[in-house]
């Protein structure tokens, strides 16, 4: 079976403009090679600032890399049109209060992403739309109205709807779970791990709770200041942690076992 | 429809709906909308509802004044001028000419300076550079100064002082416009919306345009008001109407002579100054906090 995503040398330079007249690079992320397999899903945790958010958004074309490809299915990620490129791969952002927009319906809102990427009709968009309301657990009641209207639950099933209303082969997610509390949060993750089942689709996903890792996790990356420092199985990485970074971070999460 | 509809709410209040039933709460600003509307109004058929032809002279009543103060004449109900021409009928047109210029100016302003703003945030490179640049070159400039500046290279004429005063105002416009569409620019809708492969126009339809109606209404307000005061200044400074024409600014000028034989002729010209900017300043901002009420829910 073939590889759903491979990424090879990838690499970020910011242009470094501290001193006057010299030029040069920063080397800030890189280089940075894995693979992800269909149905999988990989989590990539690291202290902040070591750059995984930067290689999410870099996957998800928000940024552009400086050099080094992305593949999706064999093909390279800067060969593909912006159309094929959303098709596969989608971003659940951070909060869904900010990645709705305020002054749509949520009807509009869903029906954006198939208006400009896909040819369907209008009838076509509304079945996709209840087929994938129905995926995440909402009514088609919701439809009418504003996100400000929801509660955080139902925002982040909207949001998650408007990732999988395309049926990408990817979906990414930035810390999606963070800013939901405890109960709340393990909705929304067997949700996800529900459609996961259903429809085969792998999950990128940057995370701080290193149990929720475990939990819903096969693969697990983790970095240090830009590095991939272990990228491996997730129970390996939990039961054997190889680098100094990885048992840190294992460590201060010791509280939360104690609770 | 509502498969359970446990509030028992008729239907769903769009952002706008709901901004306006907040609004309706406000009377003060009710109030200044139907000011606002009846100055309109008035600016629109002004040639109909004026008792007189403003150049006529009636030299039987020369300096008269308003007819509830002793010696008036019922037939002026605000006085005549030195030449005898009736004031109620000169300040009607001046509401005209100063009223209906700041409209027109403000409306050729936003469209205008909102292609210009939403070009300029959503290229990149040196076009929206030497822009950005210039702009800033031209906001140093006072805009009296400009409009001053340009009526005396176009030559005095309402028209020409018009089209000054909008010229000196577009900068500003366009910077509001700017700074606020790059604000939004930002938020993470508009980031997901684009990853979606959304085009600009569609960008700025949905996405920015419904979310930025706050700034919008400051800056569009701003203008007004600017632009009501700097027609009345080049109009006092006899640079806008010439002769038979009067807009405010020139009405206050042509009596400031006879103010203590007369100071109704400045007196009212000059409370229908403030009145214009008055009503429309609480109708907007009654607006304004409206719409901020509004996103806050």
């Amino acid at each position: 079976m073939q590889t759903l995503l491979s990424v090879s040398n990838l690499c970020k330079n910011y242009k470094r403009s501290a001193r006057f007249l010299s030029s040069g690079f920063r080397q800030a992320l890189g280089p940075l090679s894995f693979t992800l397999e269909r149905g999988q899903t990989l989590c990539v945790v690291g202290e902040s600032g070591s750059g995984k958010s930067t290689l999410v958004q870099m996957i998800a074309g928000l940024i552009s890399p400086s050099s080094g490809e992305i593949y999706i299915k064999g093909e390279a990620l800067s060969s593909l049109s912006q159309q094929e490129r959303c098709k596969s791969i989608r971003m659940i952002f951070q909060d869904p209060s900010d990645s709705l927009n305020p002054k749509a319906t949520i009807g509009r809102i869903l029906a954006a992403p198939l208006e400009l990427n896909t040819n369907f009709s209008t009838i076509e968009i509304d079945e996709q739309i209840h087929e994938t309301l129905n995926l995440v657990g909402l009514l088609p009641d919701y439809l009418d109205f504003y996100p400000n209207m929801l509660s955080s639950v139902q925002q982040h099933k909207v949001a998650l709807a408007r990732a999988m209303i395309l049926n990408p082969d990817i979906i990414i997610a930035d810390e999606i779970l963070a800013t939901l509390d405890i109960s709340l949060r393990f909705k929304i993750v067997n949700l996800l791990l529900d459609i996961q089942e259903k429809r085969g689709t792998s999950y990128i996903f940057v995370a701080h709770n290193m149990n929720l890792v475990r939990h819903m996790s096969d693969q697990t990356i983790v970095m240090h200041n830009g590095l991939i420092v272990e990228n491996n199985r997730t129970e390996e990485i939990f039961n054997r942690p190889q680098a100094a970074s990885t048992k840190h971070l294992l460590q201060s999460h010791q509280p939360d076992y104690r609770k | 429809m509502l498969i359970n509809n446990e509030f028992n709410e008729e239907k769903i209040q769009s952002p706008l709906q709901y901004t306006w039933s907040i609004f309706k709460r406000n009377s003060l600003a009710i109030t200044a909308m139907w000011g606002s509307l009846i100055l309109i109004l008035i600016t629109l058929f002004a040639d109909y509802i004026v008792p007189y032809a403003p150049s006529t002279q009636y030299v039987k009543h020369l300096l008269l004044p308003p007819y509830w103060v002793e010696g008036g004449n019922s037939a002026h109900i605000l006085g005549t001028d030195d030449l005898g021409r009736d004031s109620l009928a000169r300040l009607i047109q001046g509401i005209q000419l100063t009223l209906g210029g700041a409209l027109a100016i403000t409306i050729a302003v936003s469209i205008l300076g909102s292609v210009i703003g939403a070009t300029a945030a959503l290229t990149k490179g040196l076009k929206a550079s030497i822009l950005h640049h210039l702009l800033d070159a031209l906001l140093i400039i006072p805009t009296l100064l400009t409009a001053l500046i340009l009526i005396v290279m176009f030559g005095p004429s309402y028209e020409n002082s018009l089209i000054a005063v909008s010229l000196s105002l577009l900068p500003q416009f366009i910077r509001g416009i700017y700074i606020s569409i790059e604000n939004e620019l930002n938020k993470q809708y508009i980031i997901s919306l684009r990853l979606d492969g959304a085009t600009n126009v569609r960008l700025l339809r949905f996405g920015i345009f419904p979310n930025i109606l706050e700034p919008i209404i400051t800056l569009l307000n701003r203008i007004f008001t600017m632009a009501i005061l700097e027609i009345s200044t080049l109009g006092f400074l006899g640079f806008g109407t010439q002769f038979l024409d009067v807009e405010l600014g020139a009405l206050i000028a042509s009596s400031i002579v006879l103010i203590y034989s007369s100071p109704w002729l400045v007196f009212f010209p000059g409370l229908a100054i403030f009145i214009i900017i008055l009503v429309f300043n609480i109708f907007t901002e009654g607006l304004r906090h409206a719409v901020i009420e509004g996103e806050d829910l």
